[in-house]
């Protein structure tokens, strides 16, 4: 809801915005969409200067609408299919994760989220070579852990720069993870390089204890709070095609024995493409210990409810 | 900066009309000036400058942080936290095996949360932390002070008195056996009237006083630098009775997890929680969780659950970034929280040692 403000456009002067004002005209959308013959009238402007700042209005504000062959073409030239380091979870995940898409992984706690975030930053960092940000809102990131992880993949001295290729910063606040995601895009922008690097995947651990504590009581201020950090998260990833992982948890509703429904809402169900909802089960005769799940809840391109055994090693 | 002004730290009603009235990113604020901005969405000229006070904080503090503030800068590659995580130290617990699950004892910048039933021992680890986190540098420990928050009255100072002394008999031996020069420095300062005055004790009566100490707790450790420690003994004693609204109790819950967290964060200490336990009734079977419900699980960091099987005391790891899950048996004896030995063991003081055969519900020990 742009506000007709002066310098906005060429045509645009001070005494054509206080006329439209008394005429009751207040923003762009209220200008584009009426009848530039009746404002004339009313406004005493002349057509001619309507229909010029009306069409660098229309320029400067619409969204251009694109062929879907050609979005096709850009597609496949930009997207990039990352493997997670897990066969079993790529297989779940039809081959990777996708960049330009926000992916969601929910599970109680205990059941492998930060594990499986630590193994996707392992595998992008070590086997592709590329940047990992990973924003870390539990205090969950455990750097000796993720050595380890590399350890028992590569034999070489790589580990180093594969350490120092994973970008980790610690937000706790919502305000503060906005700022991040800002500097993010900022960086990416301005394409400064420095430490950053060509930055592909962006971790998000988690995204509900930030959250949290603004939703519920009676104020909605919070449902928009975290429509905003959905909205930069999935311009962040159509924009410099990154792929998005975050991790959710799980609630359940108040009667005990209803089942695990993710956390966060129905509003915030439809930011991520795909859900992947982990569990640890008692684990079955021979292996003992615990069986780790995951299983498909929300794909748009496999069906849902597969599920395959995770190996956290 | 182009941050949009959805995103600023501002009241809910300033920035309702902030966007009704077109402004989209924080710059056309910055531009428009406190006298532009009054004018436009009817505000008092002290309010327009407040918010832009805040709105200047936020774009430019950003400039300020990254080239170094006071340990906020919380930006730092994998690497850099590799070396400064093995640089950290340990809080140990005198049970090696319980050390040997947590991956070298409790860590500092994380929150731990202890559950279990009434009587397993979760204050007595407590009080044991609150000891050890005092054991000077040159024995392995982290030479800090303590906060006990106790929200359910049950800190009694006898206790702590005997664990001290045996704790502090102990580091004797050991330096008595090495005589080296550092050791017998140490253990001049180290001693039982040190060890009590540098535990800070709070009590706190309902979930009120409980959120407003935390909320003071940056202040009154920006004073007392060396605290490594911070214990809440019972969070979920104030907020379990009396609730009627429960989603503004996990709302509570989780801001007070995040700002734990944070302390633990900027002043490098470890946070210890104890929970209570809970009920949940299934379809045939009846299992005891965790209290304050789903979401309380994912506040803690690492997660241990106290039980008993039969007249042994078990410490089961649930839920930690970097160790694998398992369990270990542990005894509680009158100089504190210790490994389980062989039957002969030494630590007899007078026979009041576990009966392993007896259900062990000792008053001397149960405190």
């Amino acid at each position: 809801m742009v506000v007709l403000r002066a310098g906005l456009c060429p045509g645009l002067t001070e005494e054509m915005i206080q006329l439209l004002r008394a005429g009751g005209i207040r923003t762009v959308v209220d200008f584009v969409s009426s009848d530039l013959e009746d404002v004339a009238q009313k406004c005493s402007l002349s057509y001619k200067a309507l229909v010029a700042v009306r069409r660098v209005l229309l320029a400067q504000f619409s969204a251009f609408p694109a062929n879907g062959a050609d979005l096709y073409e850009e597609l496949k030239s930009s997207t990039a299919i990352l493997p997670t380091g897990s066969p079993s979870l790529d297989q779940l995940l039809d081959s990777g994760l996708y960049t330009g898409e926000v992916t969601e992984l929910m599970g109680a706690p205990g059941s492998g989220k930060t594990q499986v975030c630590l193994g996707i930053a392992a595998s992008v960092s070590l086997g592709l070579k590329q940047h990992v940000l990973f924003l870390d809102s539990t205090a969950g990131f455990t750097a000796s852990r993720l050595y380890q992880i590399f350890q028992g993949h590569t034999e070489d001295k790589e580990e180093q720069a594969a350490l120092q290729r994973v970008q980790v910063v610690r937000v706790f606040d919502i305000y503060e993870m906005l700022r991040a995601l800002q500097e993010l895009r900022d960086g990416l922008s301005q394409q400064v390089l420095s430490s950053m690097g060509p930055l592909k995947v962006l971790v998000i651990d988690s995204v509900s204890a930030v959250i949290y504590p603004l939703l519920g009581g009676r104020q909605s201020e919070g449902l928009a709070i975290m429509m905003q950090l959905a909205r930069e998260l999935k311009t962040l990833a159509r924009e410099f095609s990154l792929a998005v992982v975050v991790t959710n948890q799980v609630t359940r509703d108040s009667s005990s024995n209803a089942p695990l429904k993710p956390a966060l809402g129905r509003s915030w169900s439809f930011v991520p493409s795909t859900r992947v909802l982990l569990e640890s089960k008692e684990g079955s005769g021979e292996r003992g210990g615990r069986q780790r799940l995951a299983c498909l809840a929300k794909s748009a391109r496999q069906p849902t409810g597969i599920q395959v055994e995770l190996d956290i090693g | 900066m182009q941050r949009d002004v959805g995103s600023l730290p501002l009241a809910p009603a300033l920035r309702a009309r902030l966007v009704a009235a077109g402004f989209q990113t924080a710059q056309e604020l910055l531009e428009t000036g406190p006298c532009g901005l009054s004018k436009e969405i009817g505000i008092s000229k002290e309010e327009a400058l407040e918010a832009l006070q805040v709105v200047r904080q936020e774009c430019h503090g950003d400039a300020a942080r990254t080239t170094g503030g006071s340990g906020t800068t919380r930006k730092c590659t994998a690497l850099e936290l590799l070396e400064e995580e093995q640089a950290q130290g340990f809080i140990i617990t005198f049970c090696s095996a319980l050390d040997n699950i947590l991956g070298g004892g409790v860590q500092l910048r994380k929150i731990t949360e202890i559950c279990g039933a009434p009587g397993v021992g979760k204050t007595q680890l407590c009080m044991q932390l609150a000891v050890d986190v005092q054991i000077p540098e040159c024995f392995g420990g982290v030479a800090g002070e303590a906060v006990f928050i106790d929200t359910e009255g049950s800190f009694m100072v006898d206790r702590v008195v005997d664990i001290a002394t045996a704790c502090v008999q102990h580091c004797q031996l050991i330096a008595e056996a090495h005589q080296e020069e550092d050791h017998l420095k140490a253990m001049e300062s180290f001693s039982l009237e040190s060890v009590l005055s540098h535990i800070y004790y709070f009590r706190c009566h309902d979930y009120v006083e409980l959120l407003a100490q935390v909320y003071l707790l940056p202040d009154f450790l920006s004073e007392h630098s060396k605290v490594r420690l911070v214990v809440v003994d019972g969070i979920a004693f104030p907020f379990r009775h009396d609730f009627e609204d429960l989603s503004l109790r996990t709302r509570l819950l989780n801001g007070l997890a995040q700002q734990l967290i944070i302390i633990a964060n900027d002043h490098k200490a470890a946070v210890v929680l104890t929970n209570q336990m809970t009920t949940r009734i299934g379809q045939s079977q009846s299992t005891l969780v965790p209290a304050l419900g789903e979401s309380w699980g994912h506040a803690a960091t690492v997660r241990l659950i106290f039980h008993w099987d039969n007249s042994q005391r078990l410490a089961t790891l649930y839920k930690s970034p970097s160790q694998k899950e398992s369990t270990i048996p542990y005894h509680i004896t009158p100089h504190g929280f210790r490994d389980v030995q062989a039957p002969a063991a030494t630590q007899n003081a007078q026979g009041t040692e576990m009966n392993p055969r007896k259900r062990p519900r000792r008053e001397e020990q149960e405190l």
